[in-house]
């Protein structure tokens, strides 16, 4: 057998170790050194691949095709397609009801802020921060009554030592019915301000009518 | 209690086209590493590898992505696609840097004098070497060696990567790696390695 004859039967590496025995090699220095090389060649090929092993798509790649794989099932990317048909409004309320918690958020957080005169404007809203004067609430409703506050109807009453907002509105008279006011029809489109008070929890717990 | 065995390729591509998310990104963990290293060691870009890593994955969302189990394994349908993608980024002109280790000032780095040329194959200037070396082979015998040295699929899978006969994917790998020996060599030994090794007749 010659090389030639020799390479053709191991024409790939995953046989050559059943070639380390073969008869040709016995005789032949060159081919001996040729398949020491390729066995070398091999283990330097396969310490290549360890050393490459760890190497990946960087992570943005996952987050872009998981996107894309979202969009191309029709899902929403904010998750939304995850809720069921009948209940996909509950997110919509969820945001839009947090929209309105920031928003009342912040009026407070900017009516705390000591001493800054807030101009008056029409439409416009006045804000403040007060602590609920002692009495205040504790017996029914009449010293509310004394600094001219109305207790709304069915709103939690006022703790003697709880923080309260004030906000002034202002808001159509007829706005007055509702508290048992009289107001005349031909006056009942015109605007008048109010105080409101605003427990912790940002609902209303009394309105003050200033005309 | 029994271990459930991993689903395979094909029954997560069934549940891809059914809109299931979670199988997509089993199949992305699973295949994601190898197409990247195969873009990475043909386009010699880690910017084209990515960019074709992406698109590999984008190219299964497509109705009728065109696999076809008859025809051989999702794995080397995949590395079909990465090829053809770098092979259209190659033709761009956009990949024609080296790997990020390499200089242009030294695009061959002299190697430690060694008696034995490949003996150090094994260690990290050889490892260097031969690395440039499979860089420098021609596009048809790097991705023959890319495919089956490298990432070590089978030559089935490496067939339907590079859409030819098995009896192909043989010779030419046969064919790499004595161009390997060769540059390797050549490298080391500039003066000896004219040619490199070929067969020669024995008197036996």
């Amino acid at each position: 057998m010659n090389c030639q004859e020799f390479w053709n039967t191991m024409p790939e590496f995953d046989d050559s170790g059943g070639l380390v025995n073969h008869e040709h090699l016995a005789h032949c220095a060159g081919c001996q050194a040729r398949l020491r090389s390729r066995q070398e060649l091999k283990a330097g090929l396969r310490a290549m691949a360890g050393e490459m092993r760890r190497m990946q798509a960087p992570k943005r790649v996952e987050g872009r095709l998981r996107a894309a794989f979202r969009e191309h099932a029709g899902m929403a990317p904010s998750g939304l397609g995850a809720w069921p048909r009948h209940a996909r409004w509950v997110p919509v309320l969820t945001w839009a009801s947090a929209a309105v918690v920031f928003v009342l958020a912040l009026f407070l957080v900017r009516g705390r802020q000591p001493a800054v005169a807030t101009p008056r404007v029409a439409q416009g809203v006045v804000m403040a921060a007060a602590w609920m004067p002692a009495g205040m609430g504790t017996d029914g409703g009449t010293t509310v009554m004394e600094s001219g506050f109305i207790p709304l109807p069915n709103a939690p009453q006022i703790g003697e030592n709880d923080e309260v907002n004030l906000v002034r509105v202002e808001v159509p008279r007829f706005a007055m019915i509702a508290l048992g006011f009289d107001v005349k029809p031909e006056e009942a489109a015109q605007p008048v301000q109010a105080d409101v008070m605003l427990g912790n929890d940002g609902l209303a717990r009394a309105v003050r009518f200033l005309d | 209690m029994t271990p459930t065995q991993p689903e395979t390729d094909d029954e997560l591509l069934i549940r891809i086209q059914s809109g299931d998310e979670e199988a997509f990104v089993a199949l992305y963990y699973r295949r994601q590493a190898a197409l990247y290293r195969f873009a990475l060691h043909m386009s010699g870009s880690a910017q084209v590898a990515e960019d074709v890593t992406q698109e590999v994955f984008l190219a299964l969302l497509h109705e009728g992505c065109g696999f076809d189990p008859e025809r051989g394994t999702l794995s080397g349908y995949l590395f079909g696609i990465a090829r053809k993608l770098v092979l259209r980024s190659l033709e761009r002109g956009r990949a024609d840097v080296a790997l990020e280790t390499d200089t242009e000032d030294s695009p061959v780095a002299p190697l430690a004098v060694n008696d034995d040329p490949l003996a150090a194959l094994t260690h990290r200037e050889g490892i260097e070497a031969l690395r440039r070396a499979v860089q420098a082979l021609p596009r048809r015998y790097r991705e023959v060696v890319v495919l089956c040295d490298l990432e070590e699929i089978d030559y089935a899978d490496a067939a339907v990567a590079l859409a030819c006969p098995i009896g192909t994917v043989r010779s030419r790998l046969h064919r790499a790696r004595g161009l390997l020996l060769d540059k390797l060599n050549q490298e080391r030994n500039p003066r000896q390695a004219v040619g490199g090794l070929k067969p020669v007749r024995c008197g036996i």
